[in-house]
């Protein structure tokens, strides 16, 4: 029983699929962004449009996707992960925190972890999955933690719904959480992917972050009758 | 039968037992029970009143449907008397093929308990326990014991599996033989001898693989050595994989089918995601995406440690009719199947992977879950 992953194309053929999965900051100049507390804000517009072209990052306030409406006041909101991320692995954004300094990495990872306390390992498990070309959303309106994307979320629909486990906790395996999830994520033909993130210690550096380790695991619905009867023909 | 006087010219007959109608015969032959339906599923006892008075409807209607007097031929069924020391059913007496049912002992034919009450619930084996007729409400009790185990949750997935059309026999852990050399097996070797220095095993030398694979190996080499290196092509992007609008099948293609049994049924240490490092985009970017592909796939290595060994236990195998199953030489079975009942958490990573690494088991692993209804799923695990 080989291993496929869904894939499915969008029924829309006219989008442009000229794209590069990171934004262009060769000329120096880096990406402004403000931390509001709950995400970090991108308001120059040609800034915004740029994150978003160039590997769907963040999502427009006013917008179902990228920042859409036209509107003069509509900003970028990107999530903590994906900002971590471009502000101290890309190294192309600067986050401002609320009294105007530019955060550094520890100041980012304090506020960060108050908000979520899993922050760490959610960030692992974004490195782990952007550094394989994916997409990386947020997973909230399918119960998981990210959803993941070939090429870009206007061109295919998620492949996976990603689940981050920590070993010492395995709340996901439980049965009644495992088929809730399954079912929620096979009804969209997408699959339940569980990370299961193994950190050995808190981290103070973007770079310490290396001694994390993951384990994939997928579970699968089978359906024995129709499988049974499909070889029977 | 009596007869009063010889003078009458009457004989009349009083049968002891009453005989039903035909009517009535046909009537209880296909007596059918609608289950009351109870509304939302609940998970848990709450105690109430109302509650309790619902259970005891709901096993006053079990009864009553586990009790009807059931009308069969008496002829068109095996006979089997059940040894309670040994728990199984020997067969005494057998009706048409028997085909996957039971195993052979000294001659002897044996049913499990799961066998026995599948057949029995079928109508196709009549039952005795010391001379008497065993009725399927008795058997239940019987076979699966009086006290709670894993007995019943082993025959509800034994009942549905075959139900299903498998042929479900009990685990058969692998055989420790020598797997025969493949062409696989050459190259590997051929591999850790060139790059590890490792000398090459006498058996994989014996092979009749082992030459064709090794000039073939050169050749590619050469063909590799000499090949112009070609620039990637900048206009578009080529997707080859197929997007189908229809739903997913239980076959979809594989994306890549290693040659050796072993490779085949361990994935460990390969990541489940990484089909879009092939994508152009990424060879593009190969570079960024290097700079911060920090975090890494945990590798476990358990060829040092012997002692882990998984709680998992495999109580079934999974054969299909089609492919040729023999009772007496089996071939390898098509899944081997892992019961979860409804309290148990499912297998981690960790689970599954010790019990890859230790090959205990001999095809795909299906873990079977049955849930506090009583409702059974099957479920594939894809590990890295």
């Amino acid at each position: 029983m080989q291993f496929t992953f869904p894939c499915k194309r969008k029924r829309c053929y006219n989008k442009n699929i000229n794209f590069t999965p990171f934004p262009n900051c060769e000329n120096g100049d880096r990406v402004q962004g403000r931390f509001t507390g709950l995400s970090v804000e991108i308001i120059d517009p040609s800034q915004a449009k740029s994150l978003y072209d160039n590997g769907c990052f963040g999502k427009g306030s006013k917008s179902r996707g990228g920042p859409a409406s036209g509107d003069e006041d509509e900003v970028l909101f990107l999530g903590m992960e994906e900002s971590c991320f471009l502000a101290f692995y890309l190294d192309i954004l600067d986050i401002t925190c609320t009294t105007g300094g530019i955060m550094d990495f520890q100041m980012f990872l304090k506020l960060a972890m108050d908000l979520n306390e899993r922050f760490v390992e959610n960030l692992a498990c974004y490195l782990y999955l952007k550094s394989k070309n994916w997409v990386i959303k947020s997973g909230i309106k399918f119960g998981g933690d990210f959803l993941i994307y070939k090429q870009s979320p206007s061109l295919y629909h998620a492949s996976f719904l990603v689940i981050v486990q920590v070993s010492s906790d395995l709340e996901y395996y439980k049965s009644k959480n495992l088929k809730g999830v399954q079912r929620v994520a096979e009804t969209s033909d997408k699959d339940v992917l569980l990370l299961t993130v193994n950190k050995p210690k808190d981290i103070a550096t973007p770079k310490e972050l290396k001694e994390t380790k993951i384990t994939e695991t997928i579970v699968r619905r089978f359906n024995y009758l129709t499988f049974v009867q499909s070889k029977q023909q | 039968m009596e007869m009063k006087t010889l003078d009458t010219e009457f004989v009349e007959i009083h049968p002891r037992n009453s005989y039903l109608s035909p009517k009535e015969l046909i009537a209880h032959r296909h007596k059918e029970f609608e289950v009351p339906s109870g509304g939302l599923k609940r998970t848990q006892n709450e105690g109430t009143a109302s509650e309790l008075e619902e259970l005891k409807r709901a096993q006053d209607h079990l009864r009553a449907q586990l009790s009807v007097p059931r009308i069969e031929r008496l002829g068109g069924r095996a006979l089997a008397t059940w040894n309670e020391e040994q728990q199984v059913a020997e067969v005494l007496r057998k009706d048409g093929k028997f085909e996957n049912f039971g195993h052979s002992e000294q001659g002897k034919l044996y049913l499990e308990y799961y066998e026995a009450l599948f057949l029995l619930e079928l109508g196709r084996l009549q039952l005795e326990y010391y001379g008497l007729v065993v009725s399927i409400e008795q058997a239940y009790v019987l076979l699966l014991g009086e006290l709670e185990s894993e007995k019943y949750t082993n025959y509800l997935v034994y009942s549905a599996l075959s139900r299903a059309g498998y042929i479900v026999v009990r685990h058969k852990p692998p055989e420790a033989t020598p797997e025969s050399v493949t062409k696989a097996d050459c190259i590997w070797a051929l591999l850790k001898k060139i790059v590890g220095n490792h000398l090459v095993p006498d058996r994989i030398k014996a092979s009749p693989f082992y030459a064709v694979v090794d000039k073939q190996m050169e050749d590619n080499k050469e063909l590799i050595i000499s090949q112009k290196i070609k620039e990637p092509e900048d206009t578009e992007e080529s997707i080859n994989l197929q997007f189908d609008s229809k739903k997913r099948k239980a076959n979809d293609e594989p994306i890549e089918e290693p040659e050796s049994k072993k490779e085949k049924l361990s994935t460990s240490g390969r990541s489940l995601v990484d089909h879009l490092k092939t994508e152009f985009s990424y060879t593009k970017f190969e570079e960024v995406f290097e700079k911060f592909d920090i975090v890494q796939l945990e590798r476990q290595d358990y060829a040092t440690n012997e002692f882990t060994v998984s709680s998992l236990k495999i109580t079934f195998d999974l054969h299909l009719h089609n492919e040729g199953y023999k009772k007496s030489s089996p071939n390898p079975p098509n899944f081997n199947v892992i019961i979860l009942t409804s309290q148990e958490a499912f297998p981690t990573h960790d689970d599954i992977s010790k019990i890859q690494n230790q090959y205990l088991h001999t095809a795909p692993l299906l873990v079977v879950s049955v849930s506090e209804s009583k409702q059974i799923q099957a479920f594939l695990y894809f590990i890295s």
